[in-house]
């Protein structure tokens, strides 16, 4: 073999290999990036707004809802945190209820935007739980992730820090200050948290939130473990399972499934076989929460078990059934009529809650701020109102007047003793 | 020429007058026919010697033996499985049958064996993949002892290289007196092929183009052909070393006509996988198999240690290579260090290459057995006589091992005239442990719709001949199934560890599926459950349904 045949050989080889990568699909190429030059198969998912999308609740019912019951509850839920030691996971809850443009008469409470600040500035972070504290947010070379767990000043649950901030009206520009970079973005917390999706993880349900309400009507992307995501694969991952089992005794769930049905109508992000299969599921939580409200009108935690959940009651704390009853109030806010129990029902589940909320202690709200935020939320939303504009109204013809200090108002939230709160 | 085995001496073979005086060449004197005036008119490149006789009855033996062995019921069924979807689909690019594989990358590298596969299994059923697979063990074998044969005409060395290949792979092969038939084994036969085209001593036309189909079928047929790419590369700079220190001069193996021929051999086997559905993809799949996390998991995947038995063949085999080369007047060539070391090492990484060190070993052993041998007992060397009744012979030899494998019966006398008789045989050759009477019961009486939890040894049987849509959890695939699903899964099934009931509610689970063999303290777990209950029970398994289905 002479020496030109095997030079002509090497560029037929050569030639080969460009045309095999020329003609080969973007997903061969990347399976090749990714296993021999050790690159992740994750392409950034364009974002096509600068604010996000809402989640667009659909009844105004004053018969419901009076403004009164409103501004009680609302009243409770105002955000007095101490500044030492915020606990991330309240600190997210208050915001997605008021927003980045609270504000408030009550200089205890804190506004949208400081809240908006403890989560996104790791300075304000530190000033809270100082210097020595792991930070809230961690660097990654392409983005911004955010610490999750039960570990001290964390956020609870995973992409809970998104879903808030989005449900917020925070923008996709937000400046993040991260311990070692000055100019991240929400957008790459965002980009982050679509390249560590894992479809199995534990929690899922404000994944599809924060997902869905940014990158709409995009409907599928691909994880950095090379895996086809669609929302279609998340309502899916949603519905799996036992009901109850899922946070706050499965209602999240119903509420990120629900909200994921909303924008589908205008950004068409599931198939039309992924729709029938979610109002299905819809429509089964729909028939066991009416067979298993109590005639004080909570829920209870195991409301999936339907009427038998009625008849052989579980021992629920308080909170449990606030939980249940709060959150499901919610998600019929953003739901069509066809998916609501009877009007009555609906009724007494708020007069209960309303009721509930006003009982509490302030150090009772704190205690279980998170359950009660969403009292407030759920309340707003039947009301077709935001709970920050409601609010500023309502302050506007109702001053705020010092409350007289009283024991339970200087107590302090033992910050050391981790509450399971959501 | 006639055949010196069946040749009658000259004096009887003289051709004698007839009573009436005309010669005649046919009859002696006795009136029996005299074949000594037969001439052997057999073409010569068909004619072989008594050892290639020998070693052809040897080959059909074991073929014949290993086309009755039963069928293994793990992967099997998962490949035709695919097979059957890539049939009606198209291949995939996502995994497409289990449902919590959905949207896992899968470029699948062995479509084309599925493809076959299937069509074998719906032509011909059990029979014909037990034949399928029987031959590719026979081609392997055929092609390593026919090398060494072919290269010191001793055949006993060729049988040793055989058996060689077959002890220290049995693994690989068997579990037990079963057959494993997997794609592999198509890659083994690429393998075999490969390594006999680049140890050739002899330089031919078609072995360039050989290489090409080969890998251009191996790209198709099974993900190994990256050991093949290695074997060919090692051969290359083999020869490059060997033929530059010899000449003792660094750059002489450039103008070395056989390392330009392993060269080429070895682009045209890079550029040829690239034919592919997944082209370029090829490649990054091939890689990724062995780095997943999940396949850690399983004993083949494991290190090989002296604890299995086949790290024990492997360690006598290495001590027995080293003792030959002390006795070996052959040459010891840097390719063959390079094989041996490098595939070797592969082994010792993850037991499962051993596939790729045991017939190179075997080969090697052959070999310098050859050698020695030949040192000790027979200096001179004579070529063997061929001879056109051996042809004859090895012909009919074939013909009757085929005409009695199981493939054989049903090609010549056609399948079981009922269901019954067909059921009874079926049942006969797959492996005891294969859930059939348990998935015929699936089939006949409803369960839960939604989730089923089920061992993965079963997973690719069920998938195969289980209800239509059933919901499974893992198979014999597990390098598809996500992380968080495959720890989920030995959590509950291997050691009921963590909360492990809470894991099957959480995943929405209505029927479980559990062998007796590995999963035995799930079925007792199982059992004291008061919210399910067993709804079927076999000597293999059991099945157990939620009472409040979720």
């Amino acid at each position: 073999m002479s020496a030109k045949t095997l030079l002509v050989a090497q560029l037929f080889v050569v030639a080969m290999f460009i045309g095999a990568y020329a003609l080969s699909s973007s997903h061969a190429r990347q399976t090749v990036r990714t296993n021999i030059l050790g690159d992740d198969y994750y392409e950034p998912v364009p974002v096509v707004r600068n604010e996000p999308l809402k989640a667009r609740p659909l009844y105004n019912r004053p018969d419901l809802v009076s403004d009164e019951d409103l501004a009680a509850v609302l009243s409770q839920i105002q955000p007095r945190f101490d500044a030492r030691h915020m606990k991330p996971n309240h600190i997210e809850h208050a915001l997605r209820t008021w927003g980045v443009h609270a504000t408030f008469q009550n200089p205890e409470a804190v506004s949208g935007e400081t809240m908006l600040r403890f989560l996104t500035d790791t300075a304000s972070f530190t000033d809270s739980w100082g210097i020595d504290a792991e930070p809230l947010l961690i660097d990654h070379p392409e983005g911004v992730e955010i610490r999750y767990g039960e570990m001290q000043g964390a956020s609870y649950h995973h992409d809970h820090w998104l879903a808030c901030c989005t449900e917020a009206g925070a923008t996709l520009d937000t400046p993040i200050f991260t311990p070692g970079r000055r100019n991240w973005t929400l957008g790459d917390v965002l980009q982050q948290s679509l390249r560590d999706f894992r479809l199995d993880e534990r929690e899922t349900e404000w994944t599809a939130m924060g997902f869905a309400l940014w990158i709409a009507p995009e409907k599928e992307w691909t994880g950095s473990d090379g895996r086809q995501y669609s929302f279609d694969l998340l309502s899916t991952r949603l519905m799996r399972g036992e009901k109850q089992i899922g946070v706050c005794s499965g209602t999240h769930r119903v509420y990120s499934l629900m909200l994921l049905l909303q924008l589908d109508e205008e950004h068409d992000i599931l198939s039309d076989e992924a729709e029938v299969v979610i109002m299905d599921y819809l429509r089964s939580v729909r028939d066991a929460i009416m067979a298993s409200q109590f005639p004080d009108g909570h829920w209870p935690s195991n409301w999936p078990d339907g009427a038998d959940a009625v008849a052989n009651p579980v021992n629920d704390e308080l909170y449990k059934q606030v939980i249940a009853t709060g959150h499901h109030i919610e998600w019929l806010s953003i739901a069509p009529k066809e998916l609501h129990p009877p009007e009555e029902q609906i009724k007494k589940a708020i007069d209960w809650v309303v009721a509930t909320t006003k009982e509490q202690s302030r150090q009772d709200i704190r205690d279980r701020y998170t359950f009660f935020s969403h009292v407030g939320a759920a309340l707003a939303n039947w009301r077709q109102v935001h709970p920050a504009e409601f609010w500023h109204d309502w302050e506007a013809e109702h001053p705020w007047q010092p409350e007289p200090a009283t024991a339970d108002t200087s107590a302090e939230i033992d910050a050391t003793t981790p509450v399971k709160t959501d | 020429m006639a055949s010196e085995s069946n040749s009658p001496s000259v004096e009887t073979a003289t051709p004698v007058p007839s009573p009436e005086g005309k010669r005649t060449t046919y009859l002696l004197p006795d009136g029996t026919p005299d074949a000594s005036v037969l001439q052997d008119r057999t073409p010569r490149q068909l004619k072989l010697s008594r050892g290639a006789t020998v070693l052809i009855a040897v080959i059909g033996l074991l073929f014949t033996f290993f086309s009755y062995l039963p069928l293994w019921h793990t992967d099997l069924w998962g490949h035709l499985s695919y097979g059957r979807w890539i049939v009606e689909h198209g291949v995939p690019t996502t995994e497409p049958l289990m449902p919590l594989d959905a949207g896992v990358p899968f470029n699948d590298l062995a479509w084309l064996s599925q493809v076959i596969g299937f069509n074998i299994y719906s032509q011909f059923g059990v029979p014909g993949i037990q034949f399928v697979s029987a031959i590719c063990i026979a081609s392997v074998l055929a092609l390593f002892g026919g090398a060494i044969y072919n290269r010191t005409g001793n055949v006993f060395a060729a049988i040793a290289t055989m058996a060689f290949l077959l002890v220290i792979a049995s693994q690989q092969f068997f579990v037990g007196l079963m057959l494993v038939p997997r794609p592999q084994l198509a890659g083994m036969v690429c393998f075999a092929t490969t390594f006999v085209l680049g140890t050739s001593l002899s330089r031919r036309w078609w072995h360039l183009p050989a290489i090409f189909v080969t890998f251009a079928l191996w790209g198709n047929l099974h993900g190994s052909f990256v050991v093949g790419i290695v074997t060919l590369g090692a051969l290359t700079v083999g020869r490059y070393v060997d033929f530059s220190w010899r000449v003792k001069n660094a750059a002489a193996g450039w103008s070395d006509p056989q390392f330009r021929h392993l060269l080429l051999a070895t682009e045209l086997a890079v550029v040829a996988v690239l034919l592919s559905p997944y082209g370029i993809g090829v490649y990054g799949e091939a890689l990724s198999v062995a780095g997943n996390a999940n396949v850690r998991d399983l004993v083949e995947w494991e290190p090989l240690t002296l604890r299995m038995l086949q790290g024990k063949f492997a360690a006598a085999a290495g001590l027995l290579i080293v003792v030959l080369y002390r006795f070996s007047p052959r040459r010891i060539s840097v390719s063959e260090l390079l094989l041996l070391i490098g595939l070797g090492a592969l082994a010792l990484w993850t037991s499962r290459m051993i596939v790729w060190w045991a017939p190179v070993v075997a080969y090697y052993i052959g070999l310098h057995l050859a050698a020695a041998t030949k040192c000790w007992f027979n200096p001179a060397r004579h070529q063997p006589v061929r001879a056109g009744l051996n042809t004859v012979v090895a012909l009919g030899l074939c013909w009757i091992y085929f005409a009695y494998s199981p493939f054989g019966v049903v090609l010549l006398h056609g399948p079981p005239d009922s269901p019954e008789v067909a059921a009874t045989r079926f049942r006969k050759t797959v492996s005891p442990q294969t859930p059939v009477e348990l998935t015929n019961w699936l089939n006949e009486n409803e369960i839960p719709s939604g989730q089923v939890f089920n061992c993965s040894e079963w997973g690719d049987y069920l998938l195969w001949a289980g209800p239509e849509g059933m919901q499974l959890f893992v198979s014999s695939h597990v390098h598809l199934t996500p992380e968080e699903v495959w720890t989920d899964y030995r959590q509950i099934s291997w050691g009921l560890t963590g909360d492990w009931r809470n894991k099957l509610d959480r995943y929405g689970v209505n029927t479980v599926i559990m062998d007796k063999m590995l999963h035995s303290d799930m079925i007792e777990g199982m059992r004291g459950l008061e919210d399910w209950e067993r709804a079927y029970e076999d000597r293999l398994g059991a099945v157990f349904v939620r009472r409040h289905p979720i």
